[in-house]
């Protein structure tokens, strides 16, 4: 018995492992300059979904589509944001969504409650990213999904590796620090580096070397 | 001339009760501002009657016309009306205002816990687009305006879709 289970620890490890991106790695496939690819942003609030929505701007809509923005519950601010870029890109309803999950954790909520905030926000996110595309095809999650913190950008992480792990389709993950770390990085910065399939830094003096600079800016 | 103070969707009683004081409203009437807009957001302020959500309150005090209120859904507008803005240290409104080229003060919140906004505050300070001060310090920060200030890189689009490109394989 304990033989079996050590067996399947070492299996899932090594599993995990497998799916673990390289940084930097290439593509796995090469498309063509007339495909498209849908994409999902998190929205998180205040500078975050400034940062966010800037980076999306930045994006060609018509090779960049179907878009989805991953909205907290009650942030109605953000949510306002998006339908205002998607008003400039001149788009229709078809072309984007916006999901809503409940927070990892509340601004004021007391700690001993986090756990299961963060349960509800996981579950919402399995049910999206990973539940929803496997009983529904015409719902896949997207291709790309950028996040650039706080806390629930962890969450939706580890949505996309449960689905790597049981090998469904899953979003490549583009993780940008925020503008406003300039000297280190967030808890969520820390947490998504070796789960990001692109992990970019705005200032190089985060990473503790070189002096100020804007040649690396996204937003 | 017009100056716009900001605390975005925070609170900052410090700065907000500050903004009220002789001592500010003076320098800014030295430097011939005769007109202050105050977005106070939720912070809690010496005037009882604080203003409800989407009301506007006026005021005369020390030579200045003060209109205050809660929020607004686009402040793009008050930063585009005034000539110099004045506002805590957050990111998206530091990179709103310094991509208008608009004159730029910053406070960072000092209650904050995760006081990230002081690092970035200082960082462009360093680089010579904003002035960073403290509550205190903002009158004699005011008194040195108009500053010379460094032009704020515009927003380059190219270096975001080429990252997006390359991972997914578009070359």
């Amino acid at each position: 018995m304990f033989f079996i289970i050590a067996l399947l620890v070492v299996l899932a490890l090594f599993r995990v492992y497998m799916i673990l991106p390289t940084q930097g790695g290439r593509p796995k496939r090469l498309r063509r300059k007339s495909d498209v690819c849908s994409v999902a942003v998190f929205l998180g609030s205040g500078g975050h979904t400034t940062e966010a929505l800037t980076l999306l701007s930045a994006l060609d809509p018509k090779r960049y589509t179907h878009r989805t923005y991953i909205v907290s519950e009650g942030d109605s601010l953000s949510e306002r944001k998006a339908l205002q870029l998607e008003a400039q890109f001149g788009s229709t309803k078809q072309n984007y969504d916006v999901l809503i999950i409940p927070r990892a954790r509340q601004v004021h909520q007391a700690l001993i409650s986090t756990p299961l905030g963060a349960l509800q926000s996981l579950l919402a996110c399995l049910r999206y990213i990973t539940l929803r595309p496997l009983f529904n095809a015409k719902m896949p999650f997207a291709d790309i999904l950028i996040l650039n913190g706080p806390g629930t950008s962890f969450v939706l992480c580890l949505a996309v590796y449960v689905s790597k792990f049981l090998g469904l389709h899953a979003p490549v993950i583009i993780y940008v620090e925020t503008f406003a770390r300039v000297n280190s990085l967030s808890l969520s910065g820390k947490l998504i580096r070796p789960l990001a399939d692109r992990f970019i830094l705005q200032w190089s003096t985060a990473n503790g070397k070189d002096k100020l600079s804007p040649k690396h800016w996204l937003v | 001339m017009l100056a716009f103070l900001t605390v975005g969707s925070t609170r900052f009683d410090s700065l907000v009760s500050f903004a009220f004081g002789d001592e500010f409203l003076s320098s800014l009437r030295t430097k011939g501002f005769t007109s202050l807009v105050i977005q106070c957001g939720n912070s809690a302020f010496e005037l009882a009657d604080n203003p409800q959500n989407g009301e506007k309150r006026y005021l005369k005090r020390g030579g200045v016309d003060i209109e205050y209120w809660k929020f607004h859904p686009a402040l793009d507008e008050e930063y585009r009306k005034a000539d110099l803005i004045i506002s805590h240290a957050g990111s998206g409104t530091i990179l709103e205002v310094l991509r208008m080229g608009k004159p730029l003060i910053v406070v960072p919140n000092p209650t904050l816990l995760d006081n990230h906004q002081q690092e970035l505050a200082s960082a462009l300070q360093t680089m010579g687009y904003l002035a960073t001060t403290t509550v205190e310090e903002l009158p004699a920060v005011v008194e040195h305006f108009p500053f010379q200030m460094n032009t704020f890189p515009p927003f380059d689009p190219s270096r975001f879709a080429r990252v997006v490109d390359e991972a997914m394989g578009f070359i």
